[in-house]
């Protein structure tokens, strides 16, 4: 059986060396199960060690791995060579982020404003250990199980023109931890995060374009979560929230 | 240690024309302007019958009138757009309801539309005919 090829056109950038970003091209041979991401590390074992970009579980886990293929974010360990035949296949780095290097960027936009959102729980009563676990219903599950599969991949970033346009919106992903938060049963809820929110950079700053959603590889729906609390950061701005009751 | 030194890329101004998805966004936004230029007509015509019956007779020949149907045709076209489009993502604005899952079924969402359109029905008849 003769070797089938594709050729992949990479995104380079050395920090040390140019002054703006240039594309590279390989051919590179595969097989039907490889995905891009092992694409891209045969040309890193094989073809050009220079080749940076950022990986590790190989199995849409670990949100490492996400870049822009042919102008999509996707996560390049789920995204298989055989679906993207005939090609050339484009991969640059995520948008709306800065190049570090290559396909690798600077993620500090999300993780500097992800502390502002407490992605913890908050609780609403203090228990000693001794009085044992919180319990859930299946219900008080279902209201954030959802957006609690987050991998942090920035793929939603990307996707996101607001993120571009507006440098004080809090973004998709962090956002919607704060709707994780908010949304759980043993949370204070929406008082604990309420700032974050109705800030110039909170929930505002979506104007649901909603491509978040369609690119985010865990299902989680970002633009739902975002718009949901919307309705309630309303409430507060005509004070009408502690009168409907509840700080939730 | 030295600085890592970044790169920048700057957002097309065309950023919007790329995507399917942020097109049929900027759809949705730029139809909004021909619902405004709608309300203005509609505002217009409530001045002009303020000023008298010759000023609103003369609104209502307007209307009639050749560019005055071509403009209207495109602002039938963007309510429809604006519409749809804002109808599609309805499921993800709409506050929670706090009603249990199994509350809502087919049925009552059945009945619901039914109800929703009898009374309907009963203010367009309580209007024309009462």
């Amino acid at each position: 059986m003769s070797e089938r090829r594709i050729r992949i056109e990479g995104l380079r950038y050395n920090p040390e060396k140019d002054t703006q970003p240039r594309l590279q091209t390989y051919d590179v041979p595969f097989t039907d199960d490889m995905s891009l991401l092992q694409g891209m590390q045969y040309i890193k074992d094989h073809l050009d060690g220079s080749f940076t970009f950022r990986w590790s579980c190989r199995m849409a886990i670990c949100g490492s791995c996400g870049i822009m293929v042919n102008g999509n974010p996707r996560l390049s360990c789920e995204t298989f060579l055989r679906d993207l035949l005939p090609g050339p296949v484009r991969v640059e780095p995520l948008e709306n982020f800065p190049i570090q290097r290559d396909l690798a960027v600077d993620q500090g936009r999300f993780v500097d404003t992800l502390a502002s959102v407490k992605p913890y729980v908050v609780p609403a009563q203090e228990k000693p250990l001794s009085a044992g676990p919180h319990r859930q219903t299946p219900e008080q599950l279902a209201a954030y199980y959802q957006y609690s599969q987050c991998i942090n991949c920035l793929l939603c970033y990307a996707a996101c023109p607001q993120v571009g346009l507006n440098e004080h919106f809090v973004g998709p992903a962090a956002l919607t931890l704060l709707h994780r938060y908010n949304a759980d049963s043993r949370d204070v809820g929406w008082s604990a995060r309420a700032d974050v929110a109705n800030s110039e950079g909170g929930v505002w700053g979506c104007t649901l374009v909603g491509y978040c959603s369609q690119v985010c590889p865990k299902a989680v729906d970002p633009a739902h979560a975002i718009n949901q609390n919307k309705a309630k950061s309303a409430l507060d701005y005509f004070g009408l929230r502690s009168l409907l009751g509840g700080a939730r | 240690m030295s600085e890592i030194r970044i790169y920048r890329r700057p957002m097309a101004a065309r950023w919007w024309a790329r995507n399917p998805t942020y097109r049929r966004y900027m759809a949705r936004e730029a139809s909004s302007f021909l619902l405004f230029a709608y309300a203005l007509t509609l505002i217009y015509g409530l001045w002009r019958l303020g000023q008298g019956q010759a000023a609103y007779d003369g609104w209502l020949t307007w209307l009639a009138s050749t560019p005055a149907l071509l403009l209207h045709l495109l602002m039938l076209i963007a309510m429809v757009v604006h519409a749809v489009t804002w109808f599609e993502v309805a499921p993800k604005t709409m506050p929670k309801t706090g009603l249990p899952e199994r509350a809502i079924t087919l049925g009552g969402i059945a009945a619901a539309a039914l109800g929703s359109l009898f009374v309907v029905a009963l203010a367009i008849w309580w209007g024309a005919w009462r």
